[in-house]
């Protein structure tokens, strides 16, 4: 036995320095078309990601794991329920664009406009999801159309509405007014960082109970695997699908609430929607095999890779689009390293051995 | 062709599937090879089919030692399968399924549909097939999808014929017709490995069986020198207890009262069904499957919505109820396909046992589970109803077919319910689980439980039935008490509706 686990762990030693070559040897290769220099764009990599003055950028690294986690989380608990809502992206710009609003008029509110903001950025998120849900379930539109489709009205409609009727002239650059300081989320003392991250773990928290200590956690893990199996048991499936939507919907509405009232304090046209934060989480929900334990370890991985490229573009002077190239063959690797390994413990197709 | 296995092993992780099974089969031969599930016989046949090729051991075809890669080779060397899952495409054609993975091309690469078409309906015609080639494979009944699976087998010329318990979803008739057709194979000097639970087909159509148990090879001789005691024994290694039927006390009253009901099926005929069962009684449907049973019973569950009529349990009428009122009210339910609706294979044992009872206070706490007592509940299932599992926390998926029957009908029949509706609940499983599975449904009946039993098995139907009603094309027959002629009413009504039953020739209604 112990000579079969030696074997094994050899193997993997073996295959895990075989991709960290591979890896290597692609990312040298266009340091070298970008003409780089080699050493100083990897330190700018490691520095950018988690180190910087006073761990700076640590903190944003940080600040991004709770918008990428607060995202994996909304897909995951979606996907869990056998419901494909990939609208995550247009929930967010809907939510993040609410609490812009609703933070402007509630200057003089104190905590309660905070608590206002949020907690209206979170309903305009799981209406948005609901809205997929009803086409769904009333017109026969599957979700995974009727939820991406909706990611475009979201987006434009948050584009015109801050190009024009709600647009900060001044500024030159469509976005709202910059929001008073009595709304922004608070820093942690001496850093740039906001208590959104501490939101997301409270939400992380909660989807951990729910969906291990719960009625609806059990009914909507058994849907997801089996739909039929569900309605049969005499589950309400309907109830459950508009449950989830909205449960998914309300927390990437409030991943933007966050991103507005702790990050940029404004909302900006295609702010949410640039950094890919909807679908990087759903990637990051797929990487952990829908686990819930493990969502923010992805999300930390995934915000790391992508503030380290960054800063490699910064301090190497390594063109940006090369940077975001090499940060799309990390994830590349590393998702595939992950998939290997959790398929080896997946019993393969034939499940009824006789 | 000649195949041979010689000292075939094959271990899942820690568990022994096949230890040093070798066997025969010759070309023009029926071999049978029987034995319980998880005895090892579909292993040893994937091993063959070169879906499996995780093994120690040789393959030898025509005396040559041969080694597949994947079932592609296997297919290439002349030797097909069909499962027992059956492996078709549902939203293909039939003729796009038989075709698919061996089309022929023209030059310009397109498909020669016309070509393939014409050679189907030749295989289809030589053996008296009724099989429609444009319908979906959707669209078909479980009987009808078995036949397509074997119509692919003959368009792809095999000359080793694998199948995996192929008379499960048959009724006599098509049974018949079908070992007709096995026979004609054998006539062509092509070889049969026949996978199966029913000694009965064994007698009747084998030249050679070979008996496994716990992966071990009992014993392979020719028919002649064995008989069907000896393999029943050698099969289950202790004798099969007989049915042990007890009459307890209950009060007698109708539980279930079904009247002017009209469901929605693809039928033309819209005809109302009424029928009722009383406390203790086990009422029958029989019907080759297919002709509306499936449909009934989505309507007495709730998940399928009637035309108009009532359903009245105990004296309520549930037709707008949905399904967690009804089962609430007391219907349980067993369903007849165990990997899509009675079980959710990727969740756990005790999550599969709980999840009709989770409004139980003994299982619940406001919005919380309390899984001890879940986990609980299923280790008492595990034990009362022999389940072979590592525990509570093992997945389903790891089971085997009975088990996982065997975990469906446990959690329904402990429901406390004073109806049960089984649909086929012995499909495809050993017969130890079948026999198990029988005692267990008389047992609640003794008890008092009312029982619609759903079957497309005749001889299930007659041995547990006290009175049974004949589906075909929608429309249920009069009641068929239990008598001297039951078993014939009942197959006569199977195969050609109802019109028999009242030409003035025919025997009488036996009501």
């Amino acid at each position: 036995m112990s000579k079969i686990n030696k074997a094994k762990t050899a193997g993997i030693v073996v295959e895990t320095l075989a991709t960290v070559l591979s890896i290597s040897l692609i990312i040298f290769f266009l340091l070298y078309l970008a003409d780089a220099n080699f050493s100083e764009a990897i330190r700018g990599f490691i520095k950018s990601s988690i180190g910087g003055r006073k761990n700076a950028y640590l903190f944003t690294t940080f600040s991004k794991m709770a918008l990428i986690t607060g995202m994996a989380i909304a897909a995951l608990i979606a996907f869990r329920a056998g419901l494909f809502n990939i609208g995550g992206e247009g929930q967010l710009v809907v939510g993040g664009l609410v609490s812009a609003f609703v933070g402007l008029s509630v200057a003089d509110f104190g905590l309660l406009g905070i608590f206002l903001a949020l907690a209206s950025g979170m309903a305009a998120g799981a209406v948005w999801a609901l809205l997929s849900g009803f086409l769904t379930i009333y017109m026969g539109v599957p979700l995974l159309v009727g939820s991406l489709l909706l990611n475009y009205p979201a987006r434009y409609i948050s584009s015109y509405l801050v190009s024009h009727p709600l647009r900060d002239v001044n500024s030159g650059l469509p976005q709202t007014f910059l929001l008073p300081k009595s709304v922004w989320l608070p820093y942690f003392q001496g850093t740039r960082l906001d208590v959104g991250i501490i939101l997301i773990f409270l939400v992380y928290l909660f989807i951990l109970v729910i969906s291990q200590k719960t009625k609806y956690g059990y009914y909507s893990k058994s849907m997801g695997i089996s739909f039929s199996f569900a309605k049969i048991s005499g589950l309400q499936t309907k109830k459950i699908v508009f449950q989830t939507l909205a449960l998914s919907g309300a927390i990437a509405g409030l991943v933007g609430s966050i991103a507005v009232l702790g990050i940029h304090h404004r909302f900006t046209d295609g702010m949410l929607v640039q950094p890919l934060y909807a679908w990087t989480g759903i990637i990051a929900a797929l990487m952990v095999n829908l686990n819930v334990w493990s969502i923010p370890l992805a999300g930390f991985f995934f915000a790391a890779i992508s503030t380290g490229a960054a800063g490699m573009e910064r301090i190497a002077q390594v063109p940006k689009e090369i940077a975001t190239i090499i940060q799309a063959i990390i994830i590349l690797f590393v998702v595939g390293k992950l998939g290997s390994l959790g398929g080896a413990s997946i019993p393969s197709g034939d499940s009824d051995h006789d | 062709m000649h195949v041979s296995l010689r000292g075939i092993t094959v271990d899942f992780g820690n568990l022994r599937a096949v230890d040093k099974v070798s066997l025969e089969a010759n070309a023009g031969e029926i071999h049978a090879v029987v034995g319980e599930n998880g005895a090892g016989k579909s292993t040893i046949m994937s091993v063959l089919y070169g879906s499996n090729t995780d093994f120690s051991g040789k393959i030898l075809c025509n005396g040559k030692k041969v080694s597949w890669s994947s079932p592609k080779d296997a297919i290439k060397a002349g030797i097909g399968m069909v499962h027992q899952h059956f492996m078709l495409v549902g939203n293909l054609t039939v003729l796009e399924n038989i075709a698919l993975g061996n089309e022929s091309i023209n030059q310009f690469g397109f498909i020669k549909f016309n070509t393939i078409r014409a050679n189907i309906l030749g295989i289809v015609s030589r053996y008296k097939i009724h099989i429609d080639l444009d319908e979906l494979v959707d669209n078909l009944s479980v009987a009808q999808r078995q036949i397509v699976e074997i119509i692919k087998l003959l368009y792809r010329e095999s000359m080793v014929l694998i199948l995996d318990e192929p008379t499960a979803v048959l009724t006599p008739n098509e049974r018949a017709i079908f070992f007709q057709s096995l026979k004609n194979f054998k006539a062509e000097n092509k070889t049969i490995i026949l996978i199966t639970h029913k000694i009965d087909e064994v007698m009747d159509i084998a030249d050679h069986v070979t008996v496994l148990r716990n992966g071990k090879l009992i014993s392979s001789s020719q028919l002649e020198i064995t008989n069907k005691e000896k393999i029943s024994q050698e099969i289950v290694g202790e004798e099969i207890p007989r049915l042990n039927i007890k009459r307890g006390a209950y009060e007698s009253k109708k539980i279930l009262d079904v009247k002017d009901l009209i469901i929605k099926t693809n039928f033309t005929t819209k005809q109302a069904i009424n029928f009722s069962i009383n406390t203790g009684e086990i009422i029958g449907i029989a019907g080759v499957s297919g002709n509306g049973q499936t449909e009934l019973v989505e309507t007495l569950i709730g998940i399928r919505r009637a035309s108009n009529g009532e359903i009245n349990l105990l004296d309520k009428n549930v037709i707008n109820a949905n399904t967690q009122t009804r089962r609430m009210m007391g219907i349980s339910f067993v369903p007849q396909d165990r990997q899509r609706d009675g079980l959710a294979l990727g969740a756990s044992v005790w999550e599969n046992a709980c999840i009709t009872k989770v409004n139980d206070k003994k299982f619940s706490w406001g919005s919380f589970l309390r899984k001890k007592n879940m986990k609980a509940f299923s280790r008492s299932l595990i034990q009362e109803f022999n389940i072979k599992v590592n525990g509570p926390d093992a997945l389903v998926r790891t089971m085997s077919g009975g088990n996982m029957q065997k975990l469906v009908v446990a959690r329904e029949l402990s429901s406390q319910c004073p109806l049960i509706i089984v649909e086929n609940p012995t499909w495809g499983i050993d017969i130890g689980s079948i026999a198990f599975i029988h005692q267990k449904i008389m047992d609640i009946k003794s008890a008092g439980v009312a029982i619609l039993l759903v079957s497309n098995e005749l001889d299930e139907i007659t041995s547990l039935s006290d009175g049974a009603f004949v589906m075909y094309e929608g429309t249920l027959s009069k009641r068929i008490s239990k008598g001297k002629n039951f078993r014939e009413l009942i197959g006569r009504h199977m195969l050609s509706g109802f019109n028999t039953y009242y030409s003035p020739t025919g025997s009488s209604p036996n009501e």
